[in-house]
């Protein structure tokens, strides 16, 4: 894409360099890193592609054909030789017409002038020229230096878009991929913010151990990022029963080897950690490796390979949703630190985010002998969107005292921290508060307590949290986003059993989430009004 | 040259060659500034200068070859100082024309290297007259 192309070769306040080495340009190189048909200039093509050519789209870059002398590539293809060969020859082609171009003192005779980009300095100024509906198109004629007033940087910096391919020295940042079939293709650019994970297949042996580019540490680290290195953070070995230990030394390039029967340092797993600031800069790439060794039975092995981004400076917070809550992702959750003080205008970071997703809203998970009082493993994360139930069985024997009972209960429905808040989006960041939905509790007796005086205590056999969702933002991509939480805990009375007798009580919990959304309203426009007024002294005579 | 004659007639002969030659240069190359500005990218505040320039060149020939060509009959040595000033100036101007100029043909640099050589033999002739006179 053009704009990758020139953020490579300029500073992205300049805009395009002219290009004007005609040895360097081609007009047919259209795909990047890869051979164009026909075309003979294509830097990305060998002299066995040029084989297979049948004639030179191009024959001849020049520049202006009117200066007086002027350097020109010409290209063409020897079909006498075999194999086929293309020719380059740079020239110097001479005018013979007497009014050709000797010299200019224009900078824009013949090349366009790049663009100023408007920067926060230069924006004014270039309003009050480009800023009206006319404008002249002749540059300020003196005022031959206008790049210097562009500050220019001292390091040239690249920014990416979500989805650019990110480039490096020769071409892309690859991320070997399926295609189609499950082997290994190399051609895969990973894109920037675009978080990958991908398996395929490779083919190694044993007599091929060291020419398989794929499987070496060096085909992954030798391309650096454009400004930025790509560092080794990680060496894990795994041995051939599936063993991995940890290797310190990181700045040893491994390469595979045969030794014996095996071919050792082989490539099995690659992980690529990206780090980028919010200007869409890339300041660290690091790569962590699996390496393995293959025996002279394997035929092929699986590779694995994954990359993500990382913001600098910021610890990853898994989103579960941009904005609006994703279906199958998990509910988040968190709390209020106490001691902050209660105005609301003062609430900066207040909420402590549960990275754990284990420890956001979570309800209880059935244990497998369904005995609640054993009950005390991990417990499921709620997913938005789906309404879950669980539940376990209480025995009930004669001797239990009622207080504890119910202490334990409550902590097994509710969890050892059961958040105080609930993110309103998939992406609320802790910092704004009025995106967080604080939880309702309520308390219902199953029993209709007749005798007030009655002291008897209640233990708590169900726990239903109730989750009321609307749809947000425009009709044709709503946006799911959480409204009112509320935990209802239903408890009964615990009678007190003679005693040898026991009694099961079912305990469950669960989680429903309803859709509240108002229906949308269509606007219509209003009908267009004829507003004729007569002059008021129409009627004049009689009025 | 007779004893009594000190005019040049050499210079006469190149004033005279020199103002013709004149009349073809200032045509040409505004016929050239012309054909430039239809067929290259010419703006105004490039084309103004260039217009100006040979325009005031072609003003200054005038009183150059007359004051030369009266000097030179006359046998003094005032106008022909005078008409070596102006000569400097034209020099000048047409080196302009030569480097300078917005847009500079190979035609250009043809006929501003003839006035150039025209211009320089002339200013020689004039002083070794004015030297001839002041003696």
């Amino acid at each position: 894409p053009p704009e990758i192309r020139t953020a490579a070769q300029a500073p992205p306040l300049r805009g395009p360099a002219p290009i004007t080495d005609v040895a360097k340009l081609c007009v047919c190189d259209l795909l990047v890193a890869q051979c164009d048909v026909n075309c003979c200039c294509d830097p990305d093509c060998s002299a066995d592609d040029f084989s297979l050519f049948t004639t030179c789209s191009v024959p001849i870059v020049t520049g202006d054909s009117r200066l007086c002398s002027q350097k020109a590539a010409l290209y063409s293809l020897d079909v006498e030789a075999n194999p086929p060969e293309r020719i380059f020859k740079l020239i110097d082609q001479v005018n013979p017409s007497v009014f050709c171009i000797h010299a200019t003192n224009y900078k824009e005779a013949l090349s366009f002038r790049s663009p100023e980009m408007p920067t926060s300095e230069n924006f004014d100024q270039l309003l009050e020229r480009f800023g009206s509906a006319a404008f002249s198109a002749e540059p300020d004629s003196w005022d031959e230096n206008r790049d210097a007033q562009n500050p220019s940087d001292a390091n040239e910096t690249y920014r990416y878009e979500y989805g650019v391919p990110i480039q490096t020295e020769d071409g892309f940042l690859r991320l070997p991929s399926p295609v189609i079939s499950s082997w290994c293709s190399d051609a895969n650019p990973a894109g920037f913010l675009v978080n990958q994970a991908t398996k395929c297949t490779r083919s190694v042996s044993v007599e091929k151990c060291g020419s398989v580019q794929g499987v070496s540490m060096l085909f992954y680290t030798n391309s650096s990022i454009l400004a930025v290195n790509i560092t080794v953070q990680s060496v894990v070995l795994q041995s051939l029963n599936g063993t991995q230990t940890f290797l310190g030394d990181r700045d040893v390039l491994r390469l595979p080897m045969a030794v014996g029967e095996l071919c050792i340092n082989i490539v099995l797993g690659v992980s690529y950690h990206v780090t980028y600031t919010d200007a869409g800069e890339i300041t660290e790439a690091a790569v962590s490796f699996v390496l393995g060794a293959v025996n002279r039975a394997a035929l092929s092995i699986q590779q694995s390979f994954e990359i993500s981004f990382a913001q600098i400076n910021t610890k990853p917070v898994p989103l579960s949703g941009n904005p609006g809550y994703v279906v199958g992702l998990p509910v988040r959750a968190g709390f209020r630190p106490h001691g902050y003080p209660f105005p609301v205008e003062n609430f900066l970071a207040a909420f402590v985010l549960n990275t754990n997703k284990y420890n956001q809203l979570t309800i209880l998970q059935s244990p497998s002998n369904q005995d609640c009082l054993a009950a005390q493993g991990p417990r499921t994360p709620v997913l938005f969107g789906y309404n879950m139930i669980s539940g376990c069985k209480l025995r009930i024997t004669a001797g239990m005292k009622c207080q504890p009972l119910s202490q334990t209960l409550l902590d097994l429905l509710k969890g050892q921290s059961f958040p105080e808040y609930v993110a309103s989006f998939g992406n609320s960041q802790a910092q704004d508060v009025l995106d967080w939905v604080p939880i309702t509790h309520l308390r219902i007796s199953e029993q209709r307590i007749s005798n007030a005086f009655q002291s008897s205590c209640q233990i708590p056999v169900s726990l239903e949290i109730e989750v009321k969702w609307t749809k947000y933002g425009s009709l044709v991509n709503p946006q799911a986003r959480i409204v009112n939480v509320t935990a209802t805990i239903t408890t009964t009375t615990l009678e007190q059993l003679p005693s040898g007798r026991e009694r099961t009580v079912p305990v469950t919990s669960s989680v429903v989430f309803t859709d509240v959304s108002s229906p949308a309203e269509p606007g219509y426009k209003a009908w267009p009004t004829i507003n004729v007024k007569l002059p008021f002294d129409f009627f004049f005579p009689f009025v | 040259n007779c004893s009594y004659q000190l005019s040049s007639v050499p210079l006469q002969i190149l004033i005279y060659v020199n103002g013709i030659y004149y009349i073809f240069y200032f045509l040409v190359t505004l016929a050239m500034i012309v054909y430039k500005s239809q067929v290259f990218s010419y703006p105004d505040d490039f084309l103004a200068p260039d217009l100006v320039l040979l325009f005031i060149m072609a003003v200054l020939e005038v009183p150059r070859s007359y004051l030369g060509s009266k000097g030179n009959l006359t046998e003094e040595e005032a106008p022909l100082g005078l008409s070596l000033v102006i000569t400097v100036g034209s020099v000048v101007l047409s080196v302009y024309f030569l480097v300078w100029q917005t847009y500079v043909l190979k035609a250009d640099v043809i006929i501003n290297a003839v006035l150039l050589f025209t211009y320089g033999l002339e200013a020689v002739l004039k002083v070794m007259a004015i030297a001839a006179f002041v003696s």
